[in-house]
This record gives structure tokens, sequence and C-alpha cells, in this order.
């Protein structure tokens, strides 16, 4: 699904968000990328929807080079890609169902294929009764649930989510974690960018650990316990 | 060819036009409001032009080149039809008429009025017959006056011809004025307008950041975002010239009866005219425009990508 290749982010003035980043990320699979502030998970995030161009390697994601995007290639990238975050980036002025069927729209989607899609993901999703709400009188979970289904209401092969418990309770948390799982479990190729030890315990996943910039680690769920495969070296 | 997909997109960015004046109504209210009021300065002053533009037509309408036929030797009829034939033939020349010297004789009695006894001891008239030509309006400028003249002047029989040089170089000089003043001012105006749109859909544009920024994060493409700024600043000059139209045709109802005196010796006997549709559908398509172009210029540094 996904294949970047010696990949750098270099920021104007010389630092370097991401620095030689090389790895594979097989269709339908579910990665943690974790690591300390700062380490470039959200930067890579950003290499994967477009926002940024890398500024040497190659990425890949379903088969297409998106390294060299020109602006008017990037929609249609997008539209292929759910993403979340950690501050929900809902508009506050419209309503649940307004926040969610956004996407559908964009996509050009017709309206009663829009309302149909929008309606039974937000019950699926437990927010059936929230349909007509503003995002200001719904709790922090019910909010990402909100967010959640704008990523997915078209039902993308690739889900990005940028510390998506960030803001919320340990029990909401797993709540979303769930919902992030199901979409996973229905097919979707998932990363999650967090650095909670609760989760990354909790959810026996692959994780790709980021350290200044660079692949510091890349463990499989089944080597849990016995060592980290980092950058070509197994470590005890 | 538009296809499905791309037509409900445009529905979406159309619905989301109207958004920003439905969710910002007093900045959106303001700034139609001050359009208004630029357009109506500049509706008032392409009035004031359009309306001496006629007076002055209509004193153009007046003038009149004179060839004076050689006074020596009366001219035969055949003669005359000959010559007036000559100078029908000329480019310029809208119509003509014949002054016999007898006509003309009379005529400056007339003009005379009790001082025409001065006239009674001549011998003979001593006023040539002459052809007043009539000039066409497209032909009235002190260049193709002169030339015009020459080719007067050139047609056998005629002595000499006379057309009244410094009134056209007047005329002139007033229709250039009124129309550098107004370019000046039209473009002046236009400059201020542009600004004002480009203004509040800069504001309304740091209004919807999230939302840009969100329709990006799920696909949507430059025009997408774009449009919907372009149809609100298009709606809001379209708007304000309706505005400045409407609010234009009330004043000059209600102000003709109370200035009509006034400006009668401005006017002359001419009726003062409104915008007729051609005008003042012009007037909104410049409003059109005008929000348009503030909303293209607003938009210039507005990136692609997030």
């Amino acid at each position: 699904m996904i294949q970047m290749y010696h990949v750098d982010l270099r920021y104007t003035g010389g630092t370097y968000g991401l620095r030689d980043i090389s790895l594979t990320l097989e269709r339908g699979e579910f990665v943690f990328l974790t690591g300390a502030s700062g380490a470039g998970k959200t930067s890579l995030l950003r290499l994967l929807f477009g926002a940024e161009q890398p500024s040497a390697g190659q990425i890949l994601v379903a088969g297409r080079n998106i390294s060299r995007l020109k602006p008017a290639q990037v929609p249609a990238l997008r539209r292929q890609i759910g993403v979340i975050f950690q501050d929900f980036k809902l508009l506050p002025e419209r309503t649940v169902f307004e926040n969610v069927a956004i996407a559908l729209e964009i996509a050009g989607t017709a309206k009663r294929e829009i309302r149909t899609r929008v309606w039974s993901l937000l019950k699926r999703l437990g927010l059936g009764h929230r349909i007509d709400h503003r995002p200001r009188t719904l709790s922090g979970g019910e909010q990402q649930r909100v967010a959640i289904a704008r990523a997915l209401v078209n039902d993308p092969p690739l889900l990005l989510a940028d510390e998506p418990t960030g803001n919320l309770d340990p029990a909401l948390a797993l709540d979303i974690m769930d919902i992030i799982a199901d979409a996973h479990a229905r097919g979707t190729t998932v990363i999650v960018a967090t650095h909670d030890p609760t989760l990354l315990e909790r959810y026996r996943h692959r994780r790709i650990v980021l350290d200044g910039g660079r692949l510091a680690g890349d463990r499989a769920p089944e080597t849990y316990g016995v060592g980290v495969r980092s950058a070509g070296v197994t470590r005890a | 060819m538009i296809d499905i997909r791309s037509a409900r997109r445009l529905a979406v960015s159309l619905r989301s036009s109207l958004r920003g004046a439905r969710e910002r109504p007093l900045v959106f209210a303001l700034s139609l409001a001050t359009m208004a009021a630029g357009l109506l300065v500049l509706g008032t002053y392409l009035l004031i032009v359009a309306n001496l533009r006629g007076v002055l037509e209509r004193v153009g309408a007046d003038l009149r080149l004179v060839a004076f036929l050689s006074a020596s030797a009366s001219a035969s009829p055949a003669e005359i039809e000959s010559t007036s034939a000559r100078l029908r033939a000329l480019a310029g020349v809208a119509d003509l008429h014949y002054v016999a010297p007898d006509a003309a004789l009379k005529r400056l009695r007339a003009d005379l009025g009790e001082d025409a006894g001065v006239l009674d001891g001549m011998a003979a008239n001593p006023l040539p017959g002459s052809f007043e030509l009539v000039v066409a309006s497209e032909r009235r400028r002190p260049a193709e006056l002169r030339s015009l003249a020459s080719a007067v002047a050139a047609v056998p029989g005629v002595s000499d011809v006379r057309f009244g040089e410094a009134w056209v170089e007047g005329y002139a000089r007033i229709v250039r004025m009124v129309e550098w003043l107004g370019a000046g001012l039209g473009a002046f105006l236009v400059l201020v307008l542009g600004a004002i749109v480009a203004g509040t859909v800069r504001l309304s544009l740091h209004a919807r950041a999230d939302e840009i920024q969100i329709q990006r994060l799920v696909g949507a493409g430059g025009l997408f975002v774009r449009l919907p700024f372009y149809l609100e600043g298009a709606l809001q000059g379209g708007l304000a010239a309706l505005a400045a139209l409407l609010l234009l045709r009330a004043l000059y109802a209600l102000g003709l009866p109370l200035l009509g005196d006034a400006l009668g010796w401005l006017v002359g006997a001419q009726t003062l005219v409104f915008f007729g549709p051609p005008e003042a559908l012009g007037l909104v398509a410049l409003g059109v425009g005008l929000g348009l172009g503030g909303a293209l210029m607003s938009l210039l540094n507005l990136e692609d990508r997030p």
C-alpha cells in the first residue's frame, strides 16, 4: 500500500523533519507510528497525504508515486485517504451531519446517497441521536467520532490518524481506538501516530519508531517481548 | 463537457458562496453598502455625462458649414443644382440647404431689426447665394471639419467657406474634458471599489480559513475552494450595482422636479434622461466585474496546499 525509499524532508533553513526513511506497508496493515514529540510522526503523515513534498527519495501510495505531485493532483490523492487529527478539526457552525457530509459533497456524491451513507455511518458510530447537533454541544469523544466518520465516509483504502486520542481521557481513547480497529477489520489500511503507551500495549500491531526524524525501529507484533527490529539490526 | 460529479460540486460551491452572506451578514451588508455608495457616485457622474453629451449633441446638430457662392455673377438654377449635387456627394455632408441672395438679404434685415434701414440705400443686393451644410455627427471634430471645409472650398462655384472654427474648438474641448474627467474618475472609483471587494473577500477568506483547510483535507480542488469566493464577490458587486441603480433612480425621480429650474441653464431645452436598459445593464455588469476582479485579486496568493 505504501512504499517509502530514502525519504528526506528538509525545511527551509536546513533542518530535517525526516531523514532517510525507507519502509513498506502492506495493504490492510495496521501500523502504529510512535516516538517522542518532534520525532517526525506528523511530518511523515503530512508527506503521505500530500501536505508536504519530500526533499529527497520516493513515496508510493497504492502504486502511485506522490513524491512530485502537482497541486492539482493532490485532491485526487486525498479523496483516497481519510485523515484524523488530535484537535478534531470540525466546523463549529455546521451540524454533525454537515461536518461528515462535506467529504462526500466534495467527491461529487448525489444528495440521496450522502444522506444514506452519513446517516448509517453516524448510527454505526453511536451518533445517530446527535445528527443535527453542533460540535460544541458534543463531548470530546463524540467530536472525535464525528471526525472519524468524516474520514471514513468515503470508504478510503487508507486511514491516517495523528494522535487521535491525545485530547481524550483513557476510557474515551479506547472507545475511539475500537472504532479505528473496526475500520481496519473492514479492510482499511491504518496508520496511527501516537506516543500513548497504553494504546501500544493494548493493541498489538506493528510499531514503527521514529527518533529525531530517523527510523529508529520497526517492530512486528509477534516480536513483542523478543526484541526490536531496528534499521535492519535486531536489538535485544 | 461537465460530468455529473463536477456539476454536483458546482452546486455545492454555489450554496457555499451564499453561506458567506448568511454567516457574516454585517460584514457583507457593510461592504455591499460601501460598494453601492461608490457605484452611486460613479452612476451619478455617468448620468451627468450622458445628459451633457445629449446637450452637446443637440448643439452639435445645429452646427452649419456655410459655403458661399461667388457674388459677382448670379448662378443659374442648373449651376445651383450642379453645385448642390457636388456638395451632397462629399463625405460628411448629412444634408444641405440653398439660401438664395434674396433670402439671405431678408434674413439679414430680420437680424438687424430696427437698424435694417441701413440696407435701404444699396443699389443692388450685395449678398451672395450660399449652401448651409449639415455636418454628419461623426465628422464634427475640428480636424475633420477643416478637412471638409477644404473639400467644400474646392467645389467649383464656391468662393468662401465658414464654419465657426472657434466655436467648434470650444465644443470639442468641452467634450474632451468631460470624457477625460469621466475616465479619470471612473478609473479611480474602479480601483477603490476593487480594493473594497478584495478586502471583503479577504475577510471572508480569513473567517473561513478552517473550512478551507478541512475542504482541502478531504480532497477539494483549487477551483472548488476558490469558486465560492468568486461567486460571492460577483454577487456582492451585482447587488451593489442594483442598489446603486435603484437609489439613483429614486434620487432622479425625487430631485428632478426640485432641481429642474436650476438645471435648466445647464442643459437648456433638452429633457433630462435616465439610463436606458443597456446602460443600466452595463452598470450592473460593471458591478459584477468589479466584484469578480476584487475576489481574483484577493485570492492571488492563496496556496493550493495546506
